[in-house]
């Protein structure tokens, strides 16, 4: 299992953002589900070390990273893509990816071919020397896509990926992570159902901070026939399962 | 999206086989945006303002235009140097990049250290530019001697020293105002905090920006006659390095800087580079003006550089030569003008010098920053008599141009040749103070420049009077003499001092007697 | 209920939804806008830049270091107001009605005279070399470079204007003593306070700057 969490929590002052929740997952796209506020960027976060839970087990990669050698040893084959992309303007495509591939420590004989191939992989070879504030809000998506894939990420953590992607691109992108997730385990988090269904094999629902469905998308479109609302299927599970947890 | 087309890449190794080479590739991506790139114009603005121009209008001589270059382009590079830093220190917060670098696997610490370092790259390449150019232009100028090394290398160790303290500003407190503020605390500290300065034993000389004994500015008396003493230099350097060490280690301490080993070591370096910068500040404070005019730190002072620099001096080919120290020899014609019409009136007589030549001045801590520089020893002596020299650019004060410097040199070491010859100096006959006068009117010279002597305060220069000494004032009868033997005939002045001189420098001839 | 009669109530309770004192919302507006732009840390610089003032015009100086002393913390207070003429909001601020021009105008106004004034009322009782007028002058004059900066770089590098400018006028300063002395009136911290010329080019600079910021406003981030 390349992700496992066993009661994980956290909690910002008197909010808790993620109350004990457990999920294991292994190689595959897995969806990440939720109203917002749910805690799905906070479990996000802890997956990508990027903050302590406040109490609950976190293994990633077969690796604690509550320790700092075997934290480095996880970041080294992670890939990160936040919900709010920060970038530097002045930097070209190519440059930001190259930046994060020497950040992640790949080795430098190997990081121009990686970035090329990254670069590619999000169909900006042809922008790859256009300066970032030239970008559109879609494009620096993928730009954001392509750092968190630049190393070949055998944990992938995406939230909202797809934001600000044109339907085409959207298509793509989910052609990208089923072929991702036959090495890697990626955990995309999302509002849009239709995503899930055409990319996930794993599925779970987050709402108040905690796991309330967890299952394949077939399992969560089941729940909702005959109840919920919405004009697909997935929508239906979707609100379904929301619908029964909070009456 | 693409899943196809691009090849795929090859499993990655689990760590950088040469970090080397992925640490030069990092400083090369950050040189590349770094905002000192965008500074640089603003510190070479600055640097042709304030120092380039100031070094080309003084004499083209090492000491000067090093010790000049150190000051001013301390403070032409180090404010920008330390606002880009603090600047490029806030980057992350300010673009809202922390989280995705945090997750990235390169140390915090390192990543920190490759933006620092291309800040410093470019501060140092525009320095290390400025600095060709000026010495290589002094190098053209220069007559004797050569480049001073020590000030450049203080310089060098300084803008790392501002660009660690403005980076670590902008890494631990990154707001809009952390650049500005760091720049503008960075001119405070080197400007004015010089104002601690009080003689030559104040801790506060480890400054970058002082180069001698304070309140003196760029002084040509220095490291002509005597070795540039790297005892200063070598305790600012120590301090200035001790600090950046201290500041760029203390980026590593904040948890999630690197490992536990890592943040130890940081810990063990920041404290080895606070204790080298205490260390290098009480060494500051131990130190004194010696008599060349540099600062001397007892613990670092090597005996060897207190041995006279070897020179073949520049010398006229005049009756009397005049020898300057080679570094000089471009005063050398205005010099002998300035001379020659006193050396015309003793040329032959007896105890007359036969030669004139420069010597080094002798430097004296005054009450607080105050500094006495004379001549050590009479002005003239030896067998055969040698006048000894100062210049006037020897001595503190504004460095001048070569047609001041004559005059000057005309004004003071004439009458001050003459006196020498006639042995007129205080307690001597009212027949020295009239022959002296008559001499040095005769010879076309003022008697303000009556008597030579040293310098009592650091901007006072001597001879630069505007009324003849008393004994010889207008209405005297010691003037009344001096204008008629300055009245006789050139030979008959010189056919009287040749019989008379003897008993007139004992002190035997009476006023009376004067022809 | 007749036409008429409808019209009349619908006036009467336009009436009442009305806000009660309208120009409550130019208030808020400008309240914003100050928060958006960091205008109370900007404040808050100054005043620190004022207190710095007072405390360090407590100590000895000699004549070179007081004529430099209030220099500092001008061009402390001129970097702190023009780095506040960064905008969070881009476009769509900017296509958000007529308000925003005069908004940078006041702001960078009410700065520029709150900063005079701290560091002349520094001043009061010490000796503050040049006195007010040359605070006025200095603060105004290096604000408008900043302001210029912020026009040409964009807000967030606008304080390298102030700051170089006020490394150049402490050498201004210093060639009093040693020359050659700069004696241009564009250098106006090395003029005394009365010259004609350095208050004409200082009101010059200012003018520019504030036209500038005003139409124009600072330039969007140019990146790393």
């Amino acid at each position: 299992m390349n992700v496992e969490i066993t009661g994980l929590t956290r909690r910002f002052g008197r909010t808790t953002a993620v109350a004990g929740v457990d999920l294991r997952a292994g190689p595959g796209v897995f969806g990440l589900l939720g109203p917002n506020g749910a805690g799905k960027t906070s479990l996000l976060r802890m997956m990508a070390t990027a903050m302590p839970p406040t109490s609950g087990r976190l293994r990633l990669l077969g690796r604690d990273p509550g320790r700092y050698g075997q934290r480095r040893q996880i970041r080294r084959r992670l890939g990160y893509l936040p919900q709010n992309l920060g970038y530097y303007p002045g930097f070209t495509v190519a440059e930001f990816v190259e930046y994060f591939a020497l950040l992640k420590e790949m080795p430098a004989a190997r990081v121009q071919a990686a970035v090329r191939v990254a670069v590619e992989r999000v169909e900006l070879g042809g922008k790859a020397k256009a300066r970032l504030r030239t970008l559109s809000g879609g494009m620096l998506r993928r730009v954001g896509i392509a750092q968190a894939i630049v190393n070949e990420p055998e944990l992938l953590l995406l939230d909202e990926p797809t934001a600000g992607l044109d339907p085409e691109q959207r298509v793509a992108f989910r052609a990208l992570l089923r072929d991702l997730g036959r090495r890697a385990t990626v955990v995309v988090s999302t509002h849009l159902v239709e995503d899930v269904g055409a990319a996930c094999a794993q599925v779970a629902l987050m709402d108040r901070g905690k796991i309330v469905f967890h299952g394949t998308p077939a399992d969560l479109a089941a729940r909702g026939e005959g109840h919920g609302i919405g004009d697909a299927p997935l929508e239906r599970g979707y609100s379904a399962v929301l619908t029964g947890v909070r009456s | 999206m693409n899943t196809t087309n691009a090849p795929a890449v090859s499993r990655q190794l689990p760590a950088t086989r040469r970090p080397g080479r992925t640490a030069a590739r990092l400083l090369r991506l950050e040189l590349r945006h770094n905002a000192m790139l965008w500074m640089l114009p603003v510190a070479i603005a600055l640097f042709w303002l304030t120092t380039y121009r100031k070094a080309m209008a003084m004499p083209p001589l090492w000491n000067l235009r090093a010790t000049s270059m150190q000051s001013g382009t301390l403070l032409a590079f180090a404010c920008p140097v330390a606002g880009a830093a603090a600047w490029t220190g806030s980057r992350e917060t300010r673009r809202h990049t922390t989280e995705m670098v945090t997750v990235a696997a390169r140390p915090r610490w390192a990543r920190l250290l490759a933006a620092w370092a291309a800040a410093t790259c470019w501060a140092m390449a525009g320095y290390l530019a400025c600095l060709a150019v000026l010495y290589g232009v002094t190098a053209q100028q220069a007559s004797w001697g050569g480049p001073l090394w020590w000030p450049a290398a203080v310089l060098a160790a300084s803008l790392p020293a501002f660009s660690a303290a403005g980076f670590a500003a902008g890494t631990l407190l990154p707001s809009r105002f952390t650049a500005p503020l760091a720049t503008v605390a960075a001119f405070f500290v080197v400007a004015l905090s010089t104002q601690l300065i009080a003689g030559s034993q104040s801790y506060w000389q480890v400054s970058p920006l002082v180069t001698g004994p304070w309140d003196t500015g760029p002084d040509a008396g220095v490291a002509t006659f005597y070795p540039y003493l790297p005892d200063l230099p070598i305790a600012q350097v120590m301090f200035l390095a001790g600090l950046t060490i201290a500041l760029l280690a203390a980026l590593a301490l904040p948890r999630g800087s690197g490992g536990r080993g890592l943040r130890a070591a940081a810990a063990a370096v920041t404290t080895a580079g606070l204790l080298a910068a205490g260390t290098a500040v009480a060494l500051a404070g131990t130190g004194k003006l010696d008599a060349h005019g540099m600062i001397t730190i007892p613990a670092l002072h090597d005996a060897a550089s207190d041995r006279p620099v070897r020179f073949t001096p520049a010398c006229s080919h005049t009756a009397i030569p005049v020898c300057l120290n080679p570094a000089y020899a471009s005063y050398l014609p205005a010099t002998v003008t300035a001379v020659a019409p006193a050396l015309s009136e003793i040329a032959g007589l007896p105890g007359a010098p036969v030669r004139i030549s420069q010597a080094a001045a002798t430097y004296q801590q005054q009450a607080g920053n105050a500094v006495s520089v004379r001549l050590d020893g009479p002005p003239i002596s030896g067998r055969p008599p040698v006048y000894h020299l100062l210049l006037p650019d020897q001595l503190l004060g504004p460095t001048m141009t070569t047609s001041e410097l004559a005059a000057e040199v005309r004004s003071s070491a004439g009458p001050a040749i003459v006196a020498s010859v006639i042995a007129d100096r205080p307690g001597a006959s009212q027949a020295q103070h009239a022959v002296t006068a008559g001499l040095i009117i005769a010879a076309g010279l003022p008697l303000q420049g009556l008597p030579p002597g040293t310098t009592p305060a650091a901007d006072s220069r001597p001879g630069v009077r505007s009324q003849p000494p008393p004994e010889v004032a207008p209405g005297s009868p010691a003037y009344a003499a001096a204008r008629r033997f300055a009245a006789l005939a050139a030979p008959a002045r010189h056919a009287w001092l040749m019989r008379h001189l003897t008993a007139l420098r004992a002190g035997r001839i009476t006023l009376r007697q004067l022809p | 209920m007749t036409a008429d009669r409808v019209r009349e109530v619908t006036a009467a309770q336009h009436r009442k939804t009305r806000p009660a004192r309208p120009p409550r919302a130019g208030v808020r507006l400008a309240r914003l806008y100050a928060a958006s732009r960091r205008i109370p840390a900007a404040v808050a610089a100054i005043a620190a830049c004022a207190i710095g003032l007072r405390i360090a015009l407590a100590g000895h100086w000699d004549s070179y270091g007081a004529l430099q002393l209030p220099l500092v913390f001008e061009a402390g207070a001129a970097a702190a107001i023009t780095v506040t003429t960064a905008s969070p909001h881009g476009d769509p601020e900017r296509v958000a009605g007529r308000w925003l021009p005069f908004l940078r105008l006041a702001a960078a106004l009410a700065l520029t005279a709150a900063a005079a004034s701290a560091l002349a009322a520094a001043g009061t009782g010490a000796h503050l070399a040049g006195g007010t007028l040359d605070a006025l002058r200095n603060v105004a004059g290096m604000t408008g470079i900043g302001l210029l900066c912020a026009a040409a770089l964009g807000g967030g590098l606008a304080w390298a204007g102030p700051t170089g400018y006020l490394v150049l006028g402490a050498y201004g300063l210093y060639t009093q003593w040693h020359g050659p002395a700069l004696t241009t009136p564009w250098i106006w911290p090395a003029r005394p306070p009365h010259d004609l010329g350095a208050a004409i080019c200082a009101g010059l600079v200012f003018t520019l700057g504030i036209a500038a910021i005003t139409v124009r406003g600072a330039r969007d981030p140019a990146g790393e």
